[in-house]
């Protein structure tokens, strides 16, 4: 036995997401139990059966979490900072036009 | 719909098709009922889960199927007429007496059956009785899946090993005589005749076998050479198996007929 992980769609123009995965011999019987567990109440338009063994696993946090402060990769970070900045220089111009 | 479609329709293909309807529903409601007591005990969680949603479809159909006979004979519910006759008064054929047995013995009854019952809904899906050939294309779009299945397990049992294959091979030598009997023991001249039916039941079943010899042939399983039972293929005379079955089903209902639950 082996475990398939299943993803599914759950209407045209969806994405496909995580659903669960199940226990099967083979991959033709993982289709017919996928079926069966995320599909039998018209619940999905499509799945996708993969073997887990076919997923390429990282966990790595070298890779994943590195030390430093890498909030400005972020977009958010970015867009909060270039705000606040925007903020300043704005509040900096208008003092300049009072004073002119 | 149903009435004026039956009113097209001479007595005696009315009464045809009645016993016709009643026979498949309760082919249907039987296997279902069998079929349904792996849950919680099928060879692992994921088949449990398939077999017993297969049993439920069958269940299903078998509604469908006591629903359109109540309307074409313009009396009774469904309900009653699943649950409400005596054990003799079943119609459903003789493959569907003998109790759920082993793992492989359900398989190879789901598989005769389900292929058998394939074939007869070929010859129902373009009835002049139209609701139910409409009944018949929304059953086929089910049973493609039923069919996939059971083929799918009929491979692995028989290619399993020496135990799956040899269980199959003594479920299908005990099961062949009684399988003939699912496309037998209806009236089907009258049905042929009106164009409810669309070829005889000896063709259909000819056409049954035709498909199958090739499956049972590279599998290298036992095909008939017996023929099937000279009479009783649907009742009135049932297996100790199929009262207690009975006894089963109809316990609630029985506890108090006509309740509304």
């Amino acid at each position: 036995m082996q475990v398939f992980e299943v993803f599914r769609r759950e209407r045209e123009g969806g994405p496909m997401q995580h659903a669960g995965n199940l226990l099967a011999p083979d991959p033709e019987l993982a289709a017919h139990y996928a079926r069966e567990f995320y599909g039998r109440r018209q619940e999905s338009v499509r799945l996708w059966i993969v073997p887990r063994a076919a997923i390429r696993d990282l966990d790595d946090p070298d890779l994943l979490q590195p030390p430093f402060d890498r909030s400005f990769k972020k977009p958010a970070g970015y867009s909060t900072e270039i705000k606040r900045k925007l903020a300043e220089a704005r509040e900096r111009a208008g003092e300049e036009v009072e004073q002119g | 719909m149903t009435t004026q479609a039956a009113e097209r329709l001479d007595r005696r293909a009315r009464e045809a098709l009645a016993d016709l309807l009643l026979a498949m529903a309760d082919d249907e409601f039987v296997l279902g009922f069998w079929d349904s007591e792996w849950t919680g005990i099928a060879p692992v969680l994921e088949e449990d889960v398939a077999f017993a949603s297969l049993a439920q479809d069958e269940i299903g159909h078998a509604q469908a199927l006591y629903r359109l006979l109540v309307d074409l004979e313009g009396r009774g519910d469904p309900d009653e007429v699943a649950f409400g006759r005596r054990p003799e008064e079943y119609r459903h054929a003789r493959l569907l007496d003998h109790p759920r047995t082993d793992w492989a013995f359900s398989v190879a009854r789901r598989f005769l059956y389900d292929t058998a019952d394939a074939a007869r809904l070929d010859a129902l899906v373009a009835s002049a009785f139209e609701p139910l050939a409409g009944l018949v294309a929304k059953m086929r779009r089910e049973e493609t899946y039923h069919l996939l299945h059971m083929h799918a397990w009929m491979e692995r049992l028989a290619n399993g090993g020496d135990e799956p294959r040899s269980r199959l091979v003594h479920a299908l030598e005990r099961l062949w005589p009684d399988a003939r009997c699912v496309l037998a023991g209806v009236d089907d001249a009258p049905l042929v005749a009106a164009g409810v039916l669309a070829e005889p039941l000896a063709a259909v079943e000819q056409r049954w076998l035709d498909g199958l010899a090739p499956v049972f042939e590279r599998l290298a399983l036992p095909f008939p050479t017996v023929a099937p039972p000279a009479g009783g293929c649907r009742g009135p005379r049932r297996s100790d198996d199929f009262l207690w079955l009975w006894g089963q089903f109809t316990m609630v209902y029985r506890s108090d007929p006509g309740a509304t639950w």
